[in-house]
């Protein structure tokens, strides 16, 4: 009979096939809880542990919870989209925003805050932000495969999301220019990206969006790995290439966009967590991926701890500090463990 | 011999707006070990790639053990047949472990992940192609031949029927070239699985191939076995050179190889030769006869005529003429001089108007002179001449003893038997 199960799984996996360190998922495993308690302790006086019966902790533990939730959601839909455009477009550069998402993402929140849609219908913001993301990736692949009959191909992929995503930029730039100040700021300010707790309903959706998206991009983790071998040989073995990377696609935007829609442009979590994490953990993407959502979910909830309590009461952006306390460290690892992840 | 495993049935296959495979028909058995040969851009990798549905044929049909492959899941098409392509790289660092599972994921379907069963093969597979003990190297550090053997187990993985090689070796040395064979030797008899081999290697294929497959031009030139295939009078003509062929008299292989020298060690002094051409018509008689180390006179040609830019730049002694004028009695008179000293002359395709119908005067003082004169076929169609001039000439040329050529090829054949 046979077992189903994944013997990659086993510690004494069959031939040492097991493609991952037990230890180290381990000792991963008892950080994330560790650093998520650590951000949901940590205010601008320092670590304290919360009075619960007071109802003004308790509701300030209710709203660093509500931060700690966006931050694990962002940061690891940030992430997978992240894993995703790099296995697929074979790239260590891309990252979420490389096909547009960005862009479109800014141009459709630009235009819903200057044209005075956030005021007057609830949620437009975030729904123009998706949208528009969403629609823009439709728009660079369609220009990509236009000229290639079929697939597009991998460069003019990343061509054509360069561009859009230029063009994008532009028109930002021209419409906060025409701004009044008071849209300027907010236009600014949701660009810098925060964690600024959405309504819960919204939270909700997200979590729902990232849920699906993230499931489906490990459901094709197995093929994600073929396909870094290109289109050809993936389609030798008997997997439908083309299928795999639309999938892809449409899973990395997918959580991408509603990252987006969440908590605005937050850089930096998508490029640089997948890159450490496979520096770790190696380049397999049935772990990849799961490990890249908590990692990147964990690792942006502590980034917005800094964000908030730094030079409290004011707020850095969580970008920011992503840059600036990640960038050292990670550096650091990919130094050190960069031959595990990619070739070079 | 096995049944059909692999049939093409008057395909016609290519990219956009460029037919490569011509109406091409062929049948592999099950078993066999075939090695299919061809000049560079002669439709190798394209039939590579219509076999294993990377392309569409615009026309006929592929079959796999019988079954159309259009009509086939991908799953399936990909137990019949696997490809091992030229390089394969991944940008990120897999073991040599994980890049051998690849072999299995379509097989073991969404859902269910790899089992026992599968990792089985995955031994086996590294086990026949002596990779067992890389698993956990990163696969882009190992040597060229190491890194063959290791996508040639991911590909066994797959546990294909047909086994395709696109110049997967080629760029091995000799003993890695060796032991890839031996292995595909092996699993070709061990397991019948049948070897679709594509090769440069004429020698090699005729050791290791029961049948060759010579391919010219999106067409198949010849089938059969070695010494039915690599015979110079087909070789010559599909690769356009020539080629020496011999038999090694004790393991009966067969060992293709050029000719380096032209004049095989000869002291004989180099014959001269008077090209008439002109609009690009020279070019490559040119090149050909300084190859083969004739020496070269030419004219008369018009400056910058492509000719006269490609005389030049060979640094060929010839006669020019100012651009877009005809021909003067000056410069005729050079050319005159100049191919009265040169043994043989040739007349290009060029074609002839009343401006340059005066060179053929050369062909006709040549013949006088009791020298070889070669005129290209076909003056008819390459007449301008009021009245038909140059084909009266040409005729009467023929008439004294000049001779016609067709192609470039049997034409150097024929200036080398005379030299």
């Amino acid at each position: 009979m046979k077992k189903y199960q994944d013997t990659t799984l086993r510690p004494a996996a069959m031939l040492g096939l097991n493609t991952i360190s037990g230890a180290r998922v381990a000792l991963f495993f008892v950080c994330v809880p560790l650093l998520l308690g650590f951000s949901l302790l940590l205010g601008p006086t320092g670590m304290l542990w919360p009075d619960l019966d007071s109802p003004v902790e308790r509701a300030i533990m209710s709203l660093r919870f509500s931060r700690l939730v966006m931050g694990v959601l962002v940061g690891g839909a940030l992430s997978v989209s992240g894993v995703i455009f790099q296995a697929i477009l074979r790239n260590p550069l891309a990252e979420p925003y490389v096909l547009g998402v960005s862009g479109g993402a800014g141009l459709g929140a630009t235009m819903a805050i200057l044209f005075g849609a956030v005021a007057a219908v609830p949620l437009s913001l975030p729904i123009m932000a998706f949208a528009s993301a969403v629609a823009t990736l439709f728009l660079v692949y369609w220009i990509a495969s236009r000229g290639s009959g079929g697939m597009p191909s991998v460069y003019s992929l990343i061509l054509s999301g360069v561009i859009v995503s230029a063009i994008c930029s532009s028109l930002i730039m021209f419409f906060v220019s025409m701004a009044s100040a008071e849209g300027l700021h907010n236009v600014i300010w949701w660009m810098l990206g925060n964690l600024q707790p959405v309504s819960f309903n919204q939270r909700l959706f997200s979590a729902l969006f990232i849920g699906i998206g993230i499931g489906g991009a490990w459901f094709l983790a197995s093929r994600l790995n073929a396909l870094t071998f290109g289109r050809e040989m993936a389609h030798y073995q008997g997997i439908n290439a083309d299928a795999v990377i639309m999938g892809g696609l449409l899973c990395a935007t997918l959580v991408a966009a509603t990252a987006v829609s969440m908590a605005g442009m937050i850089g930096f979590v998508g490029l640089i967590v997948p890159h450490v994490i496979r520096a770790m953990f190696g380049p397999d993407h049935r772990w990849l991926i799961p490990l890249s959502a908590v990692g990147g979910g964990t690792f942006l909830a502590v980034c917005d701890a800094f964000a908030r309590t730094v030079i409290a009461p004011i707020e850095v952006p969580v970008g920011v500090v992503t840059a600036l306390a990640g960038g050292p460290f990670f550096l650091l690892i990919l130094q050190r463990k960069m031959k595990n992840a990619w070739i070079g | 011999m096995g049944q059909a495993a692999l049939t093409f049935e008057k395909v016609n296959a290519g990219y956009k707006g460029m037919t490569v495979l011509d109406d091409l028909s062929f049948q592999v058995n099950e078993g066999e070990f075939i090695s299919l040969i061809g000049p560079n851009g002669c439709g190798k990798s394209t039939l590579l790639k219509t076999a294993s549905a990377l392309l569409k044929p615009v026309k006929g049909r592929v079959c796999l053990f019988g079954k159309d492959i259009r009509s086939m899941r991908q799953v399936t098409r990909a137990r019949y047949i696997g490809v091992v392509p030229q390089k394969v790289e991944s940008p990120m660092a897999f073991t040599v472990g994980q890049i051998v599972m690849n072999g299995r994921i379509a097989a073991s379907g969404f859902l269910r992940g790899l089992v026992e069963e599968d990792f089985v093969v995955i031994e086996r597979s590294m086990i026949y192609t002596n990779v067992l003990h890389l698993k956990d190297r990163y696969f882009m550090e190992l040597s060229g031949g190491e890194q063959q053997r290791v996508i040639l187990a991911m590909v066994l993985a797959q546990e294909p029927r047909i086994l395709m090689l696109d110049e997967s070796i080629a760029h091995l040395d000799i003993n890695h070239r060796y032991e890839v064979l031996r292995i595909l030797k092996r699993i070709n008899r061990e397991k019948s699985m049948t070897v679709f081999l594509v090769s440069h290697d004429l020698g090699l294929s005729s050791e290791v191939a029961d049948r060759l497959i010579l391919m010219s031009e999106g067409r198949i030139v010849a089938e059969g076995r070695p010494e039915k295939v690599l015979v110079p009078e087909i070789l010559d003509q599909v690769y356009d050179c020539e080629l020496k062929v011999q038999r090694d008299p004790v393991t009966g292989s067969i060992h293709v190889s050029g000719v380096l020298e032209n004049f095989n060690g000869s002291s004989k002094k180099h014959k001269a030769v008077h090209v008439i051409a002109g609009g690009g018509t020279g070019i490559e008689l040119f090149r050909r006869f300084s190859l083969q180390g004739f020496r070269i006179t030419s004219g008369v040609l018009n400056e910058m005529d492509s000719d006269a830019e490609a005389a030049l730049a060979l640094g060929i002694d010839a006669v020019f003429e100012k651009p877009f004028s005809a021909i003067g009695e000056e410069a005729f008179q050079k050319a005159s001089f100049k191919a009265a000293k040169a043994d043989i002359l040739v007349v290009s395709d060029v074609p002839f108007g009343q401006g340059n119908l005066i060179n053929l005067q050369l062909a006709k003082e040549a013949i006088e002179a009791g020298k070889k004169v070669w005129i290209a076929e076909g003056i008819a169609e390459r007449d301008y001449t009021e009245g038909k001039q140059a084909v009266e000439i040409v005729r009467k040329l023929h008439a004294d003893g000049a001779q016609a050529w067709t192609s470039l090829h049997d034409l150097m054949k024929e200036l080398k038997a005379d030299h």
